[in-house]
């Protein structure tokens, strides 16, 4: 059988294969890539896109995590405050009720009352990163001011919106209570009470004195219970957070297995090709040379 | 009877045979890496007898004729399996530079779809927050700018394209011209049962060019091939070739004609073909997908905006500017400029994020064409990898079977040294030999010369 006697072009070919794959492996192991190009593996590709989306999604809600977890201590603490005032402004009620005290020293209690009523309306208007935290959406006017004209003491500005912030994936996160709700709730207004007892303690009349201290205590209890709405949105905070990262670790997994390379395999790979690409060279460097002609002298 | 005469003349036409496959070996050897080159054998037949009473004397030996060893099914073969590889190669250049603009998922369009996103989730904690709004703004600057980009990247590929189709024109211009006039003399030799030898070598070389142009049919005819494209337009009819006109199309793009007929949507195979699809097809398929996305878009964006309030209380006024149709992504701008316009609010009240939401849905709700923004994006990385994918494996099918048929072709026409170099000592030999009959006759002429004259010849 007659064969081709110019077979240098397909060993060319051959040599150009070994070489891609020389070059294919190289890059993989440089990369430390299996995709480098969509076409390497369109599924795999397009699934990465998904992947790196995630990711810094991922990142953003971690983001998100520690912002609203700065805003709900500020509330937290501001609220702590307000129980403390409270605790006084009930022991003051107390010692307003001792029928042995003068109305000069009345009128002295009802002064440090209105004192922490002030106290309170500040700590209503606590702001965060310039919004204040107590006044519903309207965040950019303070919440309270006091004003003697209404029935509680003060004014307020605020509305009774609140604010939703996505902080995982389909999981909304409610960030605020609105002032109304928190400092002139139905279930025990601490505005309302404190004003009683200022009014109580001016007019000196034990009664209403008593009155207004149980309705401050009655407030005080209904804020703590206002508080473990910012408490319980701190503990999910956290616990969202060691969700968050854990699944940017499951994501960052998720990617290896998508698009990284089996640097094991590409090794092997390559020192296989470079064997094959050495035997061939030295096969043609064999062959070449030979013909009839070196024979015949 | 023999005669001396009749022996000398017998040795003097083999010279003459040897000398002529001598010629043939040579030529072999001479052009043993001329491309398309087919090797020569020299016909040799015996010379008509001559018979006398009884007796039939050989009449020698004849050069019938120098033979160029080729198979003509073989080459159709090579001719179509080249068409394929070249139109395989020519798609497969242009979709490695579609690809690279759908290959980084870190940036482009689907990183900055999810960076816009992630700047409106950033907004929804501090609503007020005009570094946030900025923020959003300026992701949606860059989302905008990466649909412009890579909608001219397109264009300026297909426009690269579009060039490639005119010069593949011109080169089918000239091949078919020189085809066409050593096609009318083989046509002449081939009716006179001469062999063409050398100039069919040519012709064929020409048509494998050709090939790589564009797909060719052949058909032989008696006066010699007639080449015409896939779908039977003429390309070259005995010693005529039919030239190719190109003319600009209503879209900007170059049609290819003849005599006065578009024929651009018949061409396949070969550069042109490859070219052709590539253009016409698969790059105003991903740029409609990515018209449609950006438009689809920014229609559910600029809805969502229209539901809330911005900073200043106002309903919100369109992020995007209204875009559609073909162009959609390269026209794709930021409407407004003023960070305060983000519409974050639901009530008007400026500490509202309510209409955040609304805005972050965009990104998980489909669109009009079935798939969420992302998902539509990554269809279209998929799309693209599939596409250079398929081109890659049938560049690589169709290289390994030209390689396979280049082989057959070569174990047929191709010059083997040392198959010439035993030929050339043959012929030496034969050629020696009949030297030494003519000297031979000649020295037994001389002895019949000097019979009469008392001389004796020579020992």
């Amino acid at each position: 059988m007659r064969v081709n006697p110019n077979y240098t072009p397909s060993i060319l070919a051959d040599l150009g294969q070994t070489e891609t794959q020389e070059q294919t492996y190289t890059e993989q192991l440089a990369t430390g890539l299996r995709v480098n190009m969509p076409s390497d593996d369109p599924a795999a590709a397009a699934a990465d896109v998904q992947n790196q989306a995630l990711q810094s999604q991922t990142d953003q809600y971690l983001q998100n995590t520690s912002n609203l977890d700065g805003l709900m201590q500020t509330a937290d603490s501001a609220l702590s405050s307000v129980i403390t005032s409270l605790n006084q402004a009930i022991s003051l009620g107390v010692q307003g009720g001792n029928s042995d005290l003068t109305t000069a020293n009345q009128q002295e209690l009802a002064e440090q009352v209105q004192t922490i009523q002030s106290q309170i309306v500040q700590l209503a208007n606590t702001s965060y990163q310039g919004s204040y935290i107590f006044g519903g959406t309207a965040t950019q006017s303070a919440p309270y001011t006091l004003d003697s004209t209404q029935p509680d003491g003060v004014l307020y500005n605020g509305n009774s919106g609140v604010n939703n912030v996505e902080v995982a994936p389909g999981t909304n996160l409610q960030t605020n209570l609105p002032g109304s709700q928190v400092f002139q709730g139905a279930g025990g207004s601490i505005m309302g009470a404190l004003q009683q007892l200022v009014t109580a303690l001016q007019s000196g009349n034990t009664t209403s004195i008593g009155t207004a201290t149980t309705q401050v205590g009655t407030a005080l209890s209904y804020v703590s219970q206002q508080r473990v709405f910012y408490d319980s949105g701190i503990s999910q905070l956290n616990s969202n957070q060691s969700y968050l990262q854990q699944e940017q670790v499951n994501l960052q997994t998720q990617e290896t297995t998508l698009v990284g390379a089996d640097m094991a395999a590409a090794a092997t790979g390559l020192s296989h090709a470079q064997t094959q690409q050495s035997a061939t060279l030295a096969a043609l460097a064999q062959i070449i040379p030979q013909s009839l002609l070196n024979y015949l002298k | 009877m023999g005669s001396l005469s009749s022996s000398m003349w017998i040795a003097a036409q083999a010279l003459d045979v040897d000398q002529g496959a001598l010629d043939a070996t040579s030529n072999n050897i001479a052009n043993q890496n001329t491309p398309g080159y087919s090797r020569e054998i020299p016909v040799l037949t015996e010379g008509a007898p001559t018979v006398e009473g009884d007796v039939t004397y050989g009449g020698g030996v004849v050069l019938q004729q120098v033979q160029s060893v080729t198979d003509q099914l073989l080459q159709i073969q090579f001719a179509d399996q080249n068409q394929q590889q070249s139109s395989a190669q020519t798609q497969y250049n242009a979709l490695q530079q579609v690809q690279e603009l759908f290959s980084n998922p870190t940036s482009g369009i689907g990183a900055d779809f999810t960076s816009f996103f992630n700047s409106l989730s950033q907004l929804s904690t501090d609503p007020t927050s005009i570094p946030d709004r900025q923020a959003v703004l300026t992701s949606a600057q860059n989302l905008a700018t990466s649909f412009n980009s890579t909608e001219e990247s397109l264009d300026s590929i297909q426009s690269g394209l579009n060039q490639s189709v005119s010069q593949n024109v011109t080169q089918i211009n000239s091949l078919t011209a020189q085809i066409a006039q050593i096609n009318g003399q083989v046509g002449q030799m081939q009716k006179l049962g001469e062999d063409p030898g050398n100039l069919g070598d040519q012709e064929t070389a020409l048509i494998q060019q050709l090939s790589q142009l564009t797909n060719v049919n052949q058909i032989q005819t008696e006066n010699g091939l007639t080449l015409t494209t896939g779908n039977g337009t003429p390309l070259v009819v005995g010693d005529q070739s039919f030239a190719l006109t190109t003319t600009a199309g209503p879209n900007g793009m170059t049609d290819v004609s003849s005599q006065g007929q578009d024929i651009t949507s018949t061409l396949q195979g070969g550069e042109l073909g490859g070219n052709l699809q590539v253009r016409d097809t698969v790059i105003p398929g991903l740029l409609s997908q990515l018209d449609n996305l950006a438009s689809q878009f920014s229609t559910s964006v600029n809805a969502a905006q229209a539901m809330g309030y911005d900073l200043n209380g106002n309903a919100g006024q369109p992020l995007f500017s209204d875009t559609s149709g073909p162009g959609a992504a390269s026209n794709l701008t930021v409407a407004i400029t003023d960070p305060n316009l983000i519409a974050a609010s639901s009530d008007g009240t400026q500490g509202s994020n309510g209409n955040v939401a609304n805005l972050l849905a965009v990104q998980n709700q489909a669109l009009p064409g079935g798939e969420d923004p992302l998902d539509t994006y990554s269809s279209l990385v998929s799309q693209t990898g599939n596409l250079t994918d398929q081109a890659q494996a049938e560049v690589t099918a169709s290289t390994a079977s030209l390689n396979n048929l280049n082989n057959q072709l070569g174990s047929i026409s191709g010059v083997n040294l040392d198959e010439e170099t035993t030929n050339l000592m043959n012929y030496q030999r034969a050629y020696e030999a009949a030297a030494r009959v003519v000297t031979t006759v000649d020295a037994l002429t001389q002895s019949v010369l000097d019979m009469g004259s008392g001389v004796t010849a020579a020992p």
